[in-house]
């Protein structure tokens, strides 16, 4: 291994008329379904290319061809103007190519310079291994891309954020061309993602050709140079970002325009109150957050990451303990505080962690769909099941709900039509009060304007909507009134037109 | 590989309509076995032996019927060996004392009961993990017995209805089967037709799901702890009555045969999965291979041998089925 990335200033030396990576005709087939259908894709040197599209689109497929865990059927790949034969992960690591997975793949129990040196440790006097020097290629690396993390801290101690750091270091490690990120900021708070962009520029300035895949809009329009949006495994269009409009590029992804993302067919909300929450605190989070929500109204929360909305979603509905406070629904106590009252009464939690607080993955939709209300199917402790079925199939042609049978394991779903059989799971149950928390993580963009029609609809049928959300679109197209938490205190509430994304932010930082 | 969702979602679904395959195995692992034992010894076949067969079968099936609901929820008692003892010796007590065969079945589904219900709040108040939970239960039971009696209860009371209990008949059926077979057709029904059942497989299945939806998940497990229990102390007495005597030696590694057959039926160590249909061929399997190692002539301790082997095969038959459905 050279030693010649140390330098701090110095940038990959390429020569910028030749294509770092260029995939010409790609074929991919899995058993029953062609994931990637003649597929071109072209990445320039110090230059930053978003590919977007949705689940199922084929993003993945392709960086995980790029990253040599699977092989091509059909097309061909040229690294630096020659052909390449990538047949396995080191093939792809050795031909300068670096994919940073979501799965970050570093070994938690080792130190960070460990980690980065991972595939050959620099060796001193009889093949014993440099520690010093180990620690101070580590150190210098990060100062290359600007970032800093202790060379000497123990990997899986770090936050998310800092273990990607560690991964992309490893990049320049290998004198990598070209560096993918798969979907990056998923779990980053706002603060570590405009770290994030800071390096990935810094990667760009180096002269590395970063492949950066998303389907976050607003991140692609900030971060990238250029754009490759795939859909059904075939490539859809490649144009400079400064040529695509928020429309179009959704139109791009899911190959019909959306009219109007936040259709709003509700009425003015009442004044009945559904829910009031005075004084709540809890042991960890929240300090005395007291509010109320009208009977057709969406409450939309904001706050920035651990802000406590989640655990402000968790206690009204009796999940979790609180340490004082009152919560009444429709003028009734929640108590004692636990989620049967919670249900009796009538307030229930759409959760944001769909997988383990939400679905029973290996159990059919039917059953998902009826948990909440199986007692009105049951004659003498017996279930109904044709009642029981013939309510669910109500549900699943009324909501659209995308699946063979009432019968499929709702884990083979869809995110956004897992979505929606939760979502009855709620209504065939009958709630005054939903708390909706990041009602469209991990949902398509085409399946987000479908759940946003739903949340108005609920409203519209006399439920009070407490909705928390991160997504600053959704919370100015959905809500009626604006809370805004900061360090699990509310610091303000508006209407839906005082509210500026300015005066928001504002009340978010506290 | 979220590509994959779409197409692969028909074939997973056939997958699932052939889920109830790994019984279908079970079913032709038993016929080849019975087919095996009785061409190589005729008097498999012999009215006598196969009644002999279902009394050992009652035992364990009517302790499994408890254990298969309870896994299903996720959870698992190992004292149910331990328990199984004590439960005898203290039936038989109070029976020597009390010379009433209702007393002493309600002291012994007290006492088992009783344990199923500290089981129970021990790891949904607590919050110890069930497998660590049960085992120190079943230590405080093996240890137990030994201060409640040293040697074996005898039976003084000489009451022809608590000999009827293991060795009676009712036409031509013994009477622990029929007790067995009613036990497991009415946890049966209970997992497959009513709301409680659907909300024990819901509980195995995701837990923090099924509280968020405003049922009492704690109740539940404790439920399934309880029944458990009780199944126990029905099985105990059977037991003392068939030994006449209350035995604190008896039932040493019990819960692992009651376990095994379980899991070999197809129910899921991680819940939300299972039949009690899979349980009963669990246990036959098991009971079969016994009973052929027994007149076969075969080294007996083969019986302990014999089914640790069939228990890895199945499970790791059943590994390569959900590979081949996923694809």
């Amino acid at each position: 291994m050279s030693v010649d990335f140390l330098h701090p200033d110095e940038t990959v030396a390429v020569d910028k008329s030749v294509p770092a990576l260029e995939m010409r005709g790609i074929g991919k087939r899995f058993p029953g379904v062609v994931a990637l259908d003649n597929v071109d894709l072209t990445l320039e040197p110090g230059k930053i290319h978003a590919l977007m599209g949705e689940n199922g689109a084929g993003k993945s497929t392709l960086i995980k061809i790029m990253a040599g865990v699977y092989g091509k059927d059909a097309g061909n790949i040229r690294l630096r103007g020659r052909e390449a034969d990538i047949k396995s992960p080191r093939d792809s690591l050795k031909e300068g190519i670096k994919v940073v997975f979501q799965e970050i793949a570093l070994i938690a129990e080792f130190s960070v310079a460990e980690n980065i040196f991972l595939e050959g440790y620099p060796t001193g006097k009889g093949g014993s291994i440099d520690w010093k020097k180990i620690r101070a290629d580590a150190a210098a690396l990060f100062r290359r891309i600007g970032f800093n993390v202790d060379p000497a801290a123990r990997t899986g101690s770090l936050p998310v954020s800092q273990q990607q750091m560690v991964e992309i270091a490893r990049a320049l490690v290998h004198e990598a061309r070209v560096v993918v990120m798969d979907e990056p900021t998923s779990s980053l708070t706002p603060n570590e993602v405009s770290l994030l962009f800071t390096v990935i520029r810094r990667l760009a300035a180096l002269g590395i050709a970063v492949l950066y895949v998303s389907h976050k809009l607003d991140e692609v329009f900030e971060i990238a140079d250029t754009v490759t949006v795939l859909r059904d495994g075939r490539h859809v269009s490649t144009r400079p970002i400064s040529e695509h409009t928020n429309d179009t590029l959704i139109q791009d992804m899911i190959g019909r325009r959306i009219e109007n993302l936040f259709p709003r067919k509700r009425g003015a909300p009442g004044s009945k109150v559904a829910l009031s929450v005075q004084g709540l605190s809890t042991a960890k989070k929240l300090k005395d957050v007291s509010f109320e929500a009208h009977a057709g109204e969406v409450l939309g929360f904001f706050g920035l990451m651990g802000a406590g909305r989640t655990e402000l979603a968790k206690a009204i509905v009796g999940f979790d303990p609180i340490t004082s406070g009152t919560i009444s629904v429709d003028g009734s106590p929640l108590l004692p505080h636990d989620t049967h009252t919670g249900v009796r009464l009538g307030i229930g939690l759409l959760t944001e962690d769909r997988k383990s607080e939400g679905l029973m993955g290996e159990l059919p939709v039917y059953q998902n769909a009826s948990l909440a209300s199986l007692g009105a199917f049951a004659r003498m402790g017996f279930v109904d099941k044709a009642s029981e079925r013939k309510a669910v199939q109500d549900y699943v042609d009324r909501f659209r709900i995308r699946t063979p049978s009432l019968f499929q394991q709702v884990k083979n779903l869809s995110g956004g039509n897992q979505q929606k059989v939760l979502i009855s799971r709620w209504l065939m149950r009958g709630l005054k009060v939903i708390v909706v928390d990041e009602p469209t993580r991990g949902i398509d963009v085409g399946a987000k304007s479908e759940i946003f029609a739903l949340i108005d609809r609920l409203a519209g049928e006399g439920l009070a909507v407490v909705m928390m959300t991160s997504e600053m679109p959704e919370l100015l197209g959905l809500a009626d009134r604006i809370a805004v938490m900061c360090e699990g205190r509310l610091t303000a509430i508006m209407s839906r037109d005082e509210a500026t994304q300015e005066n928001i932010l504002n009340a978010a930082i506290g | 590989m979220s590509e994959l969702t779409q197409s692969s979602a028909p074939r997973r679904f056939i997958g699932g309509q052939l889920l109830g395959s790994s019984q279908l195995v079970l079913g032709v692992i038993l016929a080849v076995l019975c087919i095996a034992i009785s061409i190589a010894a005729p008097q498999f076949y012999s009215e006598a032996n196969i009644i002999a067969i279902l009394r050992q079968c009652a035992l364990v099936l009517i302790v499994a019927s408890g254990m298969t609901m309870l896994i299903i929820t996720a959870e698992v008692d190992l004292s149910v060996g331990a328990s199984l003892a004590f439960v005898g010796c203290i039936g038989m007590a109070v029976l020597n004392s009390t010379h009433s065969l209702t007393l002493g079945l309600l002291a012994a589904l007290a006492f088992s009961g009783a344990v199923g219900l500290f089981n129970g709040l021990v790891v949904t108040m607590l919050k110890v993990n069930s497998l660590i939970a049960t085992i120190g239960t079943m230590m405080m039971l093996q240890g137990g017995v030994y201060l409640f009696t040293r040697e074996a209860v005898q039976n003084h009371h000489r009451l022809a209805g608590f000999t009827d209990l293991g060795a009676g008949y009712i036409g031509a059926i013994p009477l622990p089967v029929v007790v067995a077979a009613v036990i497991f057709a009415l946890a049966a029904a209970t997992l497959r037709f009513t709301t409680l059942g659907r909300y024990l497989y819901a509980v195995g299945a995701n837990e923090r799901a099924v509280r968020l939806s405003g049922v009492r998940s704690q109740r539940l497990k404790l439920f399934a702890f309880v029944v458990t229990g009780l199944c126990v102390g029905i099985a105990g007495m059977i037991l003392s009555s068939l030994m006449n005597a209350g035995q604190p030696t008896a039932g040493r590694g019990f819960e692992l045969t009651v376990i095994a057959a379980v899991i070999l039926g197809g129910t899921s160590l991680l819940g939300g999965r299972g039949s009690l249909l899979g349980t009963l061929l669990g246990v036959l399997v098991l009971k079969v291979i016994d009973n052929g190692i027994i007149i076969l002539g075969w080294n007996q301790d083969l019986q302990m041998v014999v089914p640790g082997i069939v228990i890895i095969l199945a499970t790791y038959l059943d590994i390569v089925r959900n590979r081949a459905n996923v694809g």
